[in-house]
């Protein structure tokens, strides 16, 4: 097993990994901050205070924004660029355009938020940013794609490692899905306002191929190349399974890209279109667990490590969740199962636990595993990790839960007759059914945000040991 | 599962090693993933053969119509009710499913509808229908401006449940009031009225619901009321009790649905709330008219609904 290094570490470029690491965190508060925020002002709606930058329409995509591409985007990239240089053995190519990345993202984060609080939108979910930072975004990641593929060029061994490929597929998906679904003609040179290049149907099929692919590709596989990586070496365990890894790989990125429509059941769509959405999303299950069922066999033979080892816990608890929410979503892309979870907050509660349950939990147990070795330290509280694992997992059990079952109730009372054939309840007494759960999902929230901060504050003081 | 990794696990890798151990084992796929797989695949199959699923050309495969097919009634643009059969789709399956609330609901319309209001209104078995039916209707058309319980909101819409109907508290009133909707208009005494003389109707109008008020002012405000400068009697009548035909407010009976006079906190208060409403007038008082959204007999049910379950005295 021992195959000498060809390279120095120290000729790693970590630099540009510190960077994002530290975002992760602080984007990780923000977002989660805000996402405690707005789930109070559906629970109690005074906390509008009038005021409209702060209503939950506004801040909902601060939210999503701070999140998926503040938290989510900043671990991508560092332990993109970590993994890359370290499973190549070699630094980083073009270390400025690097560094461009991380500024140019930043940038996006911070205009698409306060774009978000003006009102300026293009009312597009998880891409409301209008084209001036839709442009910003372009270049940002267009030299993304030239640092990876260039790293990846210069790798000192014939074979790409298999993280690389997830990472690969989502910088190059994301690419393609981010340049289509934001086709759009400004009103002018130095308006903030443009409108789609699609219209009506042709739209929402453009926009939820992109939302769905944005989930499958950012929020999965690129997450998936994360745990490839992260899993093995902390379990110091080979991957269970390479054919495995090359099948799911393939399967997953060709049927995720026919599935967007499910979003769109019962609508003024194609009915084919749905159908087809319905079943690549029932076929795509399995590849889905493809990746679950490598990184969990992955630990077998070493199973003690999830009694001893928290940042373990961390890893295969974010794949449980995983294996969860790709079950679940099948499931409600079905037509029938649609019928009742469309717009309730059942789909809220399912991409949540995939949200906090796989993407948060892995990121966590992957930044605990990398902080130590960024900084060349060792982590100051491994009691404070298993801390932030039992607030982090009971606050998704109880964010979760609350959805499920106020989704659910929403469903059924949204279609319940009466004998007579009329329906049995008006829309408002399904909002005030919902309340007392809209407050236990704020509770849940909080308890994930604390978790949070509790990380931050054992990272500080693991970073502030650092010998760097 | 796991008694069958441990068989599965072999320390056979792919020979490769990156960043110093990270290897792969060469082990075969799990035989449930790739039964699995092939279920899902099957599974799909079976989706294809139930709905319209592949574009093909300028169509697309509809479904085998031996298995699954839709059957609903629809009214032609001349009124005829014709059957259906088609293969499946959404809108076939909306149209199928409110054949069969509609019929549920047919018996119960048709009797609201060949029945006189006092009929309905004193048959209990029509009036549980009346009230199931009402509650959805009212709240999902009528309450974001009235209220839950209809009773209104201080500078929305009136209260359906007390005494006092502006426009009449008839069946016949009422049903006026949903299908036309009613568009209530004072005009703005800026230019007409100083501001000492606002202020004399202004007391005045406050004297005639008991409020507190100057008696002086109260006496010119009066004589403003009824003479040809404010010209305020045209409207709200000689004895201020509002008209029914116009819609124009009854002064006198403490009802304040513009202004929150009666709730203010002093007479300072309640005297700017006035003032400012006979200064600018009002153009707020649109109800809609819901003929283009409700059909016919849900206006009548409403009317009964309005008159009867929500409604105080006529």
């Amino acid at each position: 097993m021992a195959t000498t290094s060809t390279i120095n570490k120290e000729q790693y470029d970590y630099d540009i990994i510190r960077k994002f690491t530290i975002m992760t965190l602080v984007w990780g508060v923000v977002g989660m901050l805000v996402g405690v925020y707005i789930a109070s002002e559906l629970a109690f709606p005074v906390l509008n205070f009038d005021i409209p930058y702060i209503t939950f329409g506004r801040l909902r995509p601060v939210h999503t924004g701070a999140v998926i591409f503040g938290f989510g985007g900043s671990a991508l990239f560092a332990t993109s660029y970590y993994v890359v240089q370290r499973t190549c053995q070699t630094p980083l190519f073009a270390k400025g355009l690097a560094n461009f990345t991380f500024w140019g993202w930043q940038a996006v984060i911070v205009f698409a938020a306060l774009g978000d609080v003006m009102g300026h939108t293009q009312g597009r979910e998880y891409a409301e940013m209008e084209w001036p930072i839709d442009l910003l975004i372009e270049v940002v990641w267009v030299a993304y794609l030239v640092v990876f593929v260039g790293t990846l060029m210069r790798r000192k061994q014939p074979h790409i490692y298999v993280a690389n490929w997830f990472y690969l597929a989502f910088i190059l998906a994301t690419a393609l899905l981010h340049t289509f679904n934001n086709l759009a003609v400004p009103v002018s040179l130095f308006s903030m306002k443009s409108y789609s290049l699609f219209s009506g149907a042709q739209d929402a099929m453009t926009q939820w191929w992109y939302g769905h692919n944005a989930v499958g590709f950012f929020l999965t596989a690129a997450f998936l190349g994360m745990m490839y990586y992260f899993v093995p070496k902390q379990a110091g365990r080979p991957v269970y399974s390479y054919r495995l890894s090359v099948l799911h790989f393939w399967a997953l990125v060709f049927m995720y890209m026919w599935a967007g429509a499910h979003h769109l059941h019962w609508t003024a769509i194609p009915d084919w279109t749905s159908t087809l959405a319905a079943t690549f999303s029932i076929m795509l299950l399995l590849p889905s667990w493809g990746g679950m069922v490598n990184g969990i066999l992955t630990l077998s033979g070493a199973w003690d490590k999830m009694r001893t080892d928290p940042i373990m816990r961390f890893l295969i608890v974010a794949l449980s969740f995983y294996g969860m929410s790709t079950f679940e979503g099948p499931m409600m892309s079905l037509k029938d199962v649609n019928a009742l979870s469309h717009y309730t907050d059942w789909t809220v509660g399912h991409v949540h636990s995939g949200a906090l349950g796989w993407v948060a939990m892995v990121s966590f147990g992957s930044l605990y595993h990398l902080i130590p070795k960024l900084w060349n330290t060792q982590t100051y509280s491994n009691r404070l990790i298993n801390v932030h694992f039992w607030l982090a997992t009971i606050g998704i059990l109880l964010y979760i839960t609350a959805m499920w079952i106020s989704g659910i109730m929403q469903g059924l009372m949204w279609r319940a007759f009466d004998d007579f054939g009329n329906l049995q309840y008006s829309f408002i007494e399904s909002v005030a059914a919902a309340h007392n759960l809209y407050v236990m999902r704020a509770i849940g929230g909080l308890f994930f945000l604390s978790g949070m901060v509790v990380m931050v504050y054992n990272m500080t003081k693991t970073i502030r040991s650092g010998k760097v | 599962m796991m008694s069958q990794d441990k068989r599965n696990v072999n320390k056979q890798t792919t020979g490769h090693v990156w960043d110093d151990d990270l290897e792969e084992l060469t082990n075969p796929l799990p035989m449930w993933w790739v039964w699995g797989f092939y279920i899902t695949c099957v599974f799909a199959i079976v989706y294809w053969l139930l709905y319209p699923a592949w574009p093909v050309a300028s169509s697309y495969t509809k479904g085998l119509p031996a298995i699954n097919t839709i059957t609903y009634t629809a009214t032609t643009v001349d009124g005829k009710e014709v059957q259906k059969t088609t293969h499946w789709n959404m809108r076939s399956k909306f149209m199928a499913e409110m054949n069969e609330l509609k019929a549920a609901q047919k018996q119960w319309f048709d009797k609201v509808a060949s029945t006189s209001y006092e009929a309905v209104a004193s048959d209990a078995d029509l009036m549980q229908f009346v009230n199931s039916a009402g509650k959805t209707l009212f709240t999902d058309n009528c309450m974001p401006c009235h209220q839950a319980g209809g009773q209104g909101k201080i500078g929305i819409a009136p209260n359906l449940t007390d005494d006092y109907w502006q426009y009449g508290g008839s069946y016949q009133q009422i049903n006026t009031t949903i299908v036309a909707g009613r568009h209530g208009v004072m005009p703005a005494f800026k230019q007409v009225l100083s501001a000492d003389e606002l202020n004399q109707v202004v007391n005045y109008v406050l004297s005639l619901s008991g409020e507190p008020h100057n008696a002086d002012k109260a006496k010119a405000g009066d004589s403003l009321f009824h003479g040809p400068k404010a010209g305020c009697y045209v409207c709200h009548g000689d004895d201020a009790k509002g008209k029914v035909e116009l819609g124009s407010a009854n002064l006198t009976d403490k009802i304040w649905l513009w202004a929150d006079v009666a709730g203010a906190a002093n007479e300072q208060e309640k005297v700017t709330l006035l003032t400012n409403l006979i200064y600018a007038g009002i153009n707020r008082g649109v109800m809609p008219a819901w003929s283009a959204r409700l059909n016919p007999e849900q206006i009548k049910l409403l009317t009964v609904y309005v008159h009867d379950s929500l409604g105080g005295g006529k």
